[in-house]
């Protein structure tokens, strides 16, 4: 399985990989925003023995993490985000969550000055957990209530970054562990029923801020 | 003459408005509007702005009224016509909304804000002379905006003229004093820019030298790596390109194309296998946990070497205990050796761990960690998808090797999905969803087993159930539903199927109902891009930017567009050439249909009277059940209306609107259209286009469509067939039916394909005889001889035939079976000796 960074024609078949796989769901545009907004960040696994290598042949996607920079760091420090990860079912165990959060990683640090990455999964998600904790040494930083939809917990964990600022290369030999690449997670997409008018309408400003003469439209698309 | 200035009072009341519109506060704002309005009725500015907040209030008819009479009363109002365009934009008229934009400009021609307005819809509308135009301009106005000079750039560099694109952006670099700060997002961008602007125009070499330029400044290290890497293959500057890809496998040992730039620097001759393999041997020796370097080599290495290193690979995969093993070799299967070797290895795996108690000798690689049992486990599961593999499929022998595995692990839920899809193999779609469901309850909290779930229960054509499994992972409280939020999510697997379904059932309004859905979640995706055209200059991601464009120019060749929209063009031909399949109990796909052809005059009239009254009543029930589900919200009070957005009712919900189309092969055009521009290498779009075409008698365009697709596949048994209809079909037309010179072109071009002297039954039997080892050639074949010969009574015994051939799928024995439903020909010897051929699908079951 290919690993390589996530291009906007890869949206649609990454949609139905995480529609498939997991509860919190995005639409195109919302893919678009990552893709465009931080494009060194998202990855995806794509399995090209099948391919016939003919131009506009879509990619067979089993596996992506959709990785952002947090915009306005409550803390004032510059951090990435996991917005949704996730492998399918018929390609576990083959560590490609790993590498895929590898990647993005060392992009957070070299792009854009990322110090740690954070992210959210349930409570209840224990084979996430322990990918985010054994594997790839996430720590739990809090516990959000409620923050899923349906009512349930996120932990919301931390990795820091920095050691990844000094060393050019990160040792490789990590041992023959076996890697539990299930389960996986995505955030919410507008961050729980609580910051609804979040995300999943638009995080980001359309119009700016508008003058007498700026009739520009507002509301973009509807949603 | 322009109108008078408001007095004080009323001006400040005017830019309140003009606030309330942009803060979304439209009841205030058109109350101050209209207390303007009051005292001036005839202000043409704040009619303007009352439309415009009455549009944004979803009255979009009254909206144009009253900017109309803005207009009106104040011709010469750059608010006047720039609030015209915008309803016109709202409306997606775009080419109304640029003249109307255009006409504003020439009364406020430095109007950034309309300027800005007229560029998104030019760069939407792909008209990169105007984009350029408009660029210019904002860029003249506001210089010291880095992202306008970008900005012109884009437009020049869309429009493919590199030199210009680059002066621009060079221009720019010259105006900083200072070089920019380390980390600086935009600038590194605007390098990185620049360096592709100069490599697609062709100068590698300059490329390279402006990219070591800025390799220092730029931020995305990996895109620096794999553009020099690239350019130095390029300008056979083998060594350095070789440490170029060296550096970038040592960051990403799982990518082919490194692997494919490092053979080639190095000058490796695909042929010679040894060194090939030196390189992947390399790389693994580097990075043990990498998949790549160990997995390619099985692409290209033979005979013992094959042998040995798929052994090793295998091995070490079912050890590990990983499930996706077959997944990650079976595309190896198409070639016959390599399948046989893999299939004898893993049998030999089987074989020496003979019982589970010996097992422990084999599993020495990994000492304690690994249970006795999971190699075992994996490796029965191994046999198991490579019986049920489509080329090497022995159901017997699967469900064999999958019993052997469930005795070992009863609770592992790969091996009921797999048990599921076996029976799927076999065409038992209700034993294949009873299992799949099975492995669902395995599991309840893991979203890719439910939605397999829901996959099945399609399948099985239990559309309803589907809906419920997929509704405990969807937002229930959404708009409509479950199924509304499968719309919003944009999930077109499910829609896609469920249309799917429904065409099998007969359910042809509810069939287009969900093609429709995925025709306008394309309109949707290609209506996105449109925020990205201001979004992205501001981010400065300049090169995803141009990347998405050129995405989004190809949108509609995309498979999941390509399969809905073949599927709505099937239906929407059934509902031209029978008209009453529109009302759903009439048509023959629903299992007990009845046989409208068949009845008497006024028989049928009975009959669609009496479906059209079930139809009427299916449709309340509908509105009813939707006008309780909104009633179920409203007393949710806080749930409704929290996106602020007003969504409007369906009011056509079983799709009974659509199937009741006067002009459907009017209405395909909407699918077909794309499918032809975007597609046209597909045989099957040419032969749907064929069909529209063919029947709104539009003959050289059903012409243009049959030669490209003898083009693509000269042998096709669809083209085969449609070539004979065309040949037959052109002969009888009379001079009213085409006129010259469209009638030369039509003759002459014909010719040829198919003279018109050929003896088309012999030539079909021609054909026939040359393809008889192929099932759809057959079908072709006879369908054509149906046509010349309709009282042909060897049909049915010629296509009962195919059921002996070695190579005949189930998918085809089931398109045969619909040949004869469509040639109207008895099918009942077909479906016996096809229930003995596949004793386990439903098809030929329930027919008997």
């Amino acid at each position: 399985m290919d690993i390589r960074v996530l291009q906007p024609s890869d949206i649609p078949h990454v949609q139905l990989a995480n529609i498939t796989n997991l509860p919190e769901n995005y639409f195109c545009k919302y893919y678009l925003y990552h893709a465009l907004s931080w494009p060194q960040l998202s990855y995806v696994a794509v399995d090209l023995s099948h391919s016939s290598g003919s131009p506009g042949e879509p990619p067979k996607i089993v596996g992506y993490v959709l990785a952002k920079m947090e915009e306005e760091p409550a803390d004032g420090v510059q951090h990435g985000h996991i917005t949704s990860l996730s492998v399918m079912r018929t390609h576990r165990r083959l560590g490609l969550a790993e590498k895929l959060m590898r990647q993005s990683q060392k992009a957070m640090v070299e792009a854009f000055g990322a110090k740690y990455v954070s992210l959210h999964v349930r409570v209840s998600n224990k084979a996430a957990l322990h990918l985010y904790r054994d594997t790839l040494q996430f720590k739990v930083n809090k516990v959000e209530g409620r923050y899923y939809a349906d009512g349930e917990n996120a932990y919301s964990m931390r990795k820091d970054l920095t050691f990844l600022e000094e060393a050019e290369s990160e040792s490789e030999n990590e041992g023959e562990e076996k890697v539990e690449d299930v389960g996986i997670d995505g955030d919410v997409p507008e961050g729980g029923e609580k910051k609804k008018k979040k995300s999943r309408a638009k995080k980001y400003k359309l119009g700016r801020a508008l003058g007498v003469a700026d009739l520009q439209e507002v509301d973009g698309r509807a949603s | 003459m322009p109108q008078a200035p408001l007095a004080s009072k009323d001006g400040s009341l005017f830019r309140q408005v003009l606030k309330c519109y942009e803060t979304k506060q439209y009841k205030k704002g058109l109350k101050a509007a209209e207390q303007i309005l009051r005292k001036n009725p005839k202000h043409g500015e704040t009619l303007a702005m009352k439309g415009l907040i009455t549009n944004s209030l979803g009255r979009t008819e009254e909206a144009f009224a009253i900017a109309k009479e803005a207009l009106r009363q104040d011709m010469k109002s750059h608010v006047c016509w720039h609030v015209y365009g915008l309803l016109y934009r709202s409306e997606k008229n775009f080419e109304e909304s640029i003249k109307a934009y255009k006409m504003a400009l020439r009364f406020e021609p430095e109007s950034q804000q309309i300027l800005r307005d007229l560029a998104l819809l030019q760069v939407q509308m792909r008209d990169y002379p105007g984009y350029i135009e408009s660029r210019g301009k904002i860029l003249q106005g506001r210089p010291q905006l880095r992202q306008n000079w970008t900005g012109l750039a884009v437009a020049y560099h869309l429009a493919g003229s590199y030199a210009e694109a680059e002066n621009v952006l060079k221009k720019y670099e010259e105006t900083l004093k200072n070089p920019p700060s380390r980390g600086d997002i935009e600038h590194s961008e605007a390098c990185l820019y620049r360096n592709v602007v100069i490599a697609e125009s062709g100068d590698i070499a300059r490329a390279l030298e402006h990219l070591e330029s800025i390799a220092k400044v730029s931020l995305d290290k990996i895109s620096v790596m794999e553009y020099r890497a690239d350019y130095l293959l390029r300008l056979d500057r083998r060594e350095e390109a070789e440490k170029a890809y060296r550096a970038l496998l040592n960051r990403n040992s799982e990518k082919r194309e490194y692997y494919k730039g490092l053979e080639q620097s190095m000058g490796i001759d695909p042929e010679d296998r040894k060194a090939m393999r030196a390189i992947y041997d390399e790389f693994t020796e580097k990075n043990p946990r990498s998949d790549a370097p160990r997995r390619i080599p099985l692409d290209f290495l033979e005979g013992g070497d094959f042998k040995q290193a798929a052994d090793v690979y295998l091995q070490k995969l079912l050890k590990k205990g990983v499930p996706s093993t077959f997944a990650n070799i079976k595309a190896l299967y198409a070639d016959t050796a390599k399948r046989e070797v893999i299939l004898e290895l893993v049998k030999g795996y089987l074989a020496s761990m003979g019982t589970e108690e010996e097992t422990s000798t084999n599993g020495e690689t990994n000492g304690d960690k690994l249970k006795p049992s999971e190699f075992k486990l994996w490796t029965l599961y191994f046999l198991t998808q490579h019986y049920d593999h489509h080329r090497t499929r022995d159901t017997t022998k699967a469900s064999e090797y999958l019993n052997q595995a469930l005795e070992l692990s009863s609770g592992t839920l790969e091996l009921h999905m797999t048990q599921a899809r076996i029976h799927k193999h076999s065409g038992d779609f209700q034993k294949a969803m009873e299992k799949m469901d099975r492995a669902r309850k395995l599991d309840t909290k893991d979203r890719y087993i439910n939605t397999k779930c829901a996959k099945y229960q399609l399948r099985n054509d239990r559309n309803e159930d589907a809906l419920k499994t997929m509704s405990l992972f969807t937002r229930n409280d959404a708009h409509g539903g479950p199924l509304g939020d499968l719309l919003e999510m944009q999930c077109v697997w499910f829609i896609t199927e469920d249309g799917e379904s429904y065409l099998r059932q007969g359910n042809l309004g509810l069939a287009l109902k969900r093609f429709h859905a995925i025709l306008k979640i394309f309109d949707d995706w290609t209506e996105d891009q449109f925020d990205f055209h201001s979004f992205s200059l501001r981010k400065g991601q300049i090169r995803s930017y141009v990347t998405m464009l050129r995405w989004e120019d190809t949108l509609r060749s995309h498979p999941f567009f390509v399969r809905a929209a073949l599927g709505a063009i099937r239906v929407y031909i059934m509902l031209h050439d029978r008209p009453h399949l529109a009302h759903g109990s009439l048509s023959n796909g629903s299992r007990e249909g009845t046989n409208f052809e068949g009845m008497s005059p006024t028989d049928r009239k009975k009959a669609l009277k009496k479906a059209k009254r079930e139809q009427q009543k299916a449709q309340e029930k509908a509105a009813e059940l939707a006008a309780k589900a909104k009633e179920d919200k409203a007393k949710n009070s806080q749930i409704s209306n929290a996106d602020g957005e007003m969504k409007k009712e369906d009011t056509d919900p079983l799709g009974n609107a659509l199937a009741q189309t006067k002009e459907p092969l009017e209405v395909a055009m909407k699918f077909l259209i794309p499918l032809l521009e975007l597609s046209p290498k597909k045989t099957e779009v040419q032969c749907a286009g064929f069909e529209v075409y063919f029947r709104r008698k539009k003959w050289l365009l059903a012409l243009k469509c049959l030669i490209a697709a003898r083009k693509t596949e000269e042998e096709n048994p669809v083209v085969h067939e449609q070539s004979i209809r065309f040949r037959r079909a052109v002969d009888s037309l009379v001079d009213e039916d085409i006129k010259e010179p469209s009638r030369e072109v039509l003759t002459a071009e014909l010719e040829s394909i198919l003279p018109k002297e050929t003896d088309l039954k012999s030539y079909n039997e021609e054909f026939l005889n040359s393809h008889r080892d192929s099932p759809k050639h057959v079908h072709g074949a006879l369908r054509a001889r149906h046509l010349l010969s309709p009282e042909d009574a060897s049909i049915a015994d010629e296509l009962a035939n195919t059921l002996s051939l070695e190579n005949l799928t189930l998918k085809e024995a089931v398109e045969g079976q619909a040949l004869l439903a469509d040639l109207k020909v008895e099918n009942k010897d077909y479906n016996q000796k096809a229930s003995e051929k596949f004793p386990d699908a439903a098809a030929f079951r329930t027919a008997v």
